[in-house]
């Protein structure tokens, strides 16, 4: 992305969104539902690449981060229409629900990660991971959000141009960080931590910032995500889910925002074709990850001192 | 001439292993300065603690008048030391331009409010750190290499692209570990020179930690020698190659400091 084009194709992307929108009236409801589960899936992929590709740590609870915005989120607009609200002030409220679940995923991410940043790389994924999967059993016993049942009655309020402008703005806000004097910090983090600090790069700081981004817009994909579905059940958010989104930073190359997105809509409409064989969907995940680990031979948790000059 | 850099009775120990042990050393301002040793005499050890890799168990460092306990590497980073490493630690997977880009960003005002905005305030800050690295890279002759893959460089190019790195941070005292390691005698003293017109020309005191003894005794004023981690001597040049000691340390009659063995520690 060029530095002066970047605002220039942010501005694209939601005018094309905003088009596209006209014309969903037009199509078939299940066409737009995946549609909208592509952009969702996007603006996930791309924000664990940023934690996981750019800055180079290993997070495998990115789903627990999208638990938390969509609950958050999902809550707040209920309650905001059983009190009434009027239709007209809607948007606001599902675009103040959706910043409050960000918010909140955001926190969560900067609590777990500095506590474990001085983790080496494959037991940073054993936290988050662990971290995950004790706020989907927080939300299966969490009696306000209906538990174990699931939370019932989310108001449909995500559409295509929701979904496609959250998508746009996040490829936006990773690749224009990234590419800037200041983002190569994160990519200096993810080479070489130390010759990072010692070239000034105060890397716990761009790794919280990584995290809390990261997490921001997985809680704003979740409470997409909850405004799409109109129902959330935490077995939804179990840690396969995560791994799906991490399969997706990976065929997307690490660290490529652009290619991130591709893999995030292939291996979104993949599924969709292959209905039938559903049940399949974890295997072909694992023959993937099991090729590109035999692709990268340094191993699949190995990002921090994934390629090193040999000297 | 003040020192810039102080070490008082710097020790560290790892477990039972004192590696750097009571070791006094003051370091003239714009000096350059050799530290010397055989493999394992802890100089490598010692540039961790000045970088605040590691803190001292006991002892402690000043810089600038001003001590540097606690402080984290990027802090010391900041305050003007920079470093080069033994086992080259570039950016490997980011552009010989990306990997200067990385240290100038220490000293550019713009964060993430810029990045995301990208206003013509923006625009100029990258305009004006691009025009800089160039400058950078034209005098080390890398300039031509810019979008090349750091990893890819060829040895000595690498072993460059970390000094020009170092000085991106615009530093006060720059750190050498072992720069002229692989080098051919070529390399090796167009390497002496550009450490020469680097001194002069970013006006800054080099610490310089090198095994090849004709270069350090050609460059350095002056020489500190660790031998298991204790400094054993200090002097000029002329001073460390007649020191009996320092002779002693480099396994005396058959290697003087002039021809030492590649090691004489497992
Ligand atoms: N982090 C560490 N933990 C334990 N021992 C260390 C550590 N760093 C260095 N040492 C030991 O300290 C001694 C000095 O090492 P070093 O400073 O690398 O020597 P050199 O003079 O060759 O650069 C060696 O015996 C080394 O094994
Ligand atoms: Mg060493």
């Amino acid at each position: 992305m060029k530095i002066a084009g970047a605002k220039r194709w942010l501005l694209a992307g939601l005018a094309a969104s905003a088009l596209l929108h006209l014309f969903t009236g037009y199509t078939n409801r299940y066409y737009l539902g995946v549609s909208i589960d592509v952009a969702i899936n996007i603006v996930l992929a791309v924000s664990l690449n940023l934690i996981n590709g750019h800055t180079g740590q290993f997070s495998l609870g990115h789903c627990g981060f999208m638990a938390i915005g969509g609950y958050v989120s999902a809550m707040l607009t209920i309650a905001a229409h059983k009190a009434g609200i009027p239709q007209a002030l809607t948007p606001l409220v599902f675009a103040a629900s959706l910043l409050a679940g960000g918010v909140f995923a955001a926190l969560a991410g900067i609590g777990v990660g500095i506590p474990s940043f001085r983790l080496r790389g494959d037991y940073l994924a054993i936290v988050t991971l662990g971290f995950g999967e004790i706020i989907r059993v927080f939300f299966q016993t969490f009696e306000p959000a209906g538990a174990a049942s699931g939370l019932k009655g989310i108001p449909n309020y995500t559409n295509f141009l929701w979904a496609w402008g959250t998508a746009a703005i996040t490829i936006y806000v990773v690749a224009a960080l990234v590419n800037s004097t200041y983002g190569r910090g994160f990519l200096a983090v993810h080479d070489d931590e130390i010759a990072a600090g010692a070239m000034g790069v105060n890397t716990t700081r761009y790794k919280v910032t990584a995290f809390a981004i990261g997490s921001f817009f997985a809680g704003v994909a979740g409470g997409l995500y909850a405004h799409h579905k109109v129902f959330l059940s935490p077995t939804g958010f179990d840690f396969m889910r995560s791994i799906e989104i991490v399969v997706m930073v990976i065929l997307g190359g690490m660290g490529r925002t652009a290619g991130v997105a591709v893999a995030a809509i292939l291996l979104t409409l993949l599924p969709e074709l292959l209905r039938g064989f559903s049940d399949y969907r974890m295997i072909l995940y694992s023959l993937l990850i099991i090729i590109l680990m035999l692709s990268r031979p340094q191993g699949l948790f190995n990002f921090v001192g994934g390629k090193r000059v040999k000297a | 001439m003040p020192a810039i850099l102080e070490l008082e009775r710097v020790t560290i120990r790892f477990g039972g292993l004192t590696a750097v042990s009571e070791v006094d050393l003051a370091l003239p301002d714009n000096a350059l300065f050799g530290l010397i040793g055989p493999n394992g005499a802890g100089k490598t050890t010692a540039f961790n603690l000045i970088t605040g890799v590691y803190q001292p168990t006991e002892g402690r460092i000043t810089f600038q008048g001003s001590p540097t306990a606690g402080l984290k590497p990027h802090q010391l980073a900041a305050h003007g030391i920079a470093r080069t490493f033994q086992n080259i630690r570039l950016f490997a997977s980011l552009t010989v331009f990306d990997n200067v880009r990385v240290a100038m960003a220490l000293h550019h005002p713009h964060g993430i409010a810029q990045a995301l905005w990208r206003g013509s305030e923006f625009q100029r800050g990258e305009r004006d750190v691009a025009q800089r690295i160039h400058e950078l890279l034209e005098i080390f002759n890398l300039d031509e290499v810019r979008d090349v893959q750091a990893c890819s460089l060829p040895y000595g190019d690498q072993r460059r692209l970390e000094i020009v790195r170092a000085l991106a941070t615009q530093p006060r005292l720059l750190l050498l570990d072992e720069p002229a390691a692989g080098m051919n005698p070529t390399e090796k003293s167009q390497l002496a020179d550009l450490i020469r017109s680097i001194r002069t020309r970013f006006n800054l005191a080099v610490l310089l930690v090198e095994h090849d003894m004709q270069l350090v005794m050609n460059l350095c004023e002056r020489i500190a020698v660790l031998d298991y981690g204790v400094k054993i001597a200090e002097g000029s040049p002329g001073e460390i190659r007649r020191n009996p000691k320092v002779i002693e340390a480099y396994l005396g009659e058959e290697h003087s400091p002039d021809n030492p063995p590649p090691s004489h520690r497992p």
